[in-house]
């Protein structure tokens, strides 16, 4: 339960806190929207980048929290159980460590996404994939911080 | 550049115009409306650079 000493009416602790702000809610939410529906990315491996995150941040929300878009993509909770196992785990494509080897680097200190890095993700995504991951990065990262900063 | 820009586009959110405009709405209300004054704003997102070490 947030800490915040008012909240506003809502159906999740989430909705509760960021609903004080109901304008930058609503544009957030359309961000959020954007992110899960681009057609340039894999919700499936959208959701382990945003688990993994969730993971490093410490943020217990985001972590019971499925997206409906990842599990119809056929994402499985064995599957989650492994993230962390991500570098050796026979579940996770060469895309998909890519993709958790970005996150990790931008999370834990973003001037460790080398220019290494970067060549190898430019083997394995196309510049408007990459375009649309990092954004989706940043939210969850984003995310994680601020639900757990406010626990809401 | 370490993802190329799109022709005609100046950065590699160029790519994806839509999704870049839909950050853009949410960034832009956060700093033309809320309650928090300019200057606190302000204050956090350099104070949030540094921590980062963002030279843009």
């Amino acid at each position: 339960m947030t800490w915040l000493a008012q909240t506003a009416t809502g159906s999740t602790s989430l909705d509760e806190v960021y609903r004080l702000t109901p304008n930058v809610y609503d544009r957030f939410l359309a961000l959020e929207r954007g992110v899960w529906t681009s057609p340039a990315l894999d919700p499936s491996m959208l959701e382990v980048a945003r688990l993994r995150i969730a993971k490093l941040v410490g943020c217990s929300h985001e972590l019971e929290r499925r997206m409906p878009e990842a599990l119809a993509a056929g994402l499985t909770e064995a599957k989650i159980a492994e993230l962390a196992q991500w570098p050796s785990s026979p579940l996770y494509t060469a895309r998909e460590r890519m993709v958790l080897a970005f996150c990790e680097s931008y999370v834990i200190d973003a001037h460790s996404v080398t220019d290494a890095l970067c060549a190898r993700l430019n083997e394995q995504f196309s510049p408007a994939e990459l375009s649309a991951l990092t954004i989706a990065i940043a939210l969850f990262d984003a995310m994680a911080r601020f639900r757990t900063a406010l626990d809401a | 550049m370490r993802i190329p820009v799109p022709e005609g586009g100046m950065s590699l959110f160029d790519w994806q115009p839509e999704l870049f405009a839909t950050f853009n709405m949410f960034y832009g209300v956060l700093w033309s409306e809320g309650t928090l004054d300019q200057a606190t704003k302000e204050v956090g997102r350099i104070r949030n650079a540094r921590v980062v070490d963002c030279g843009i």
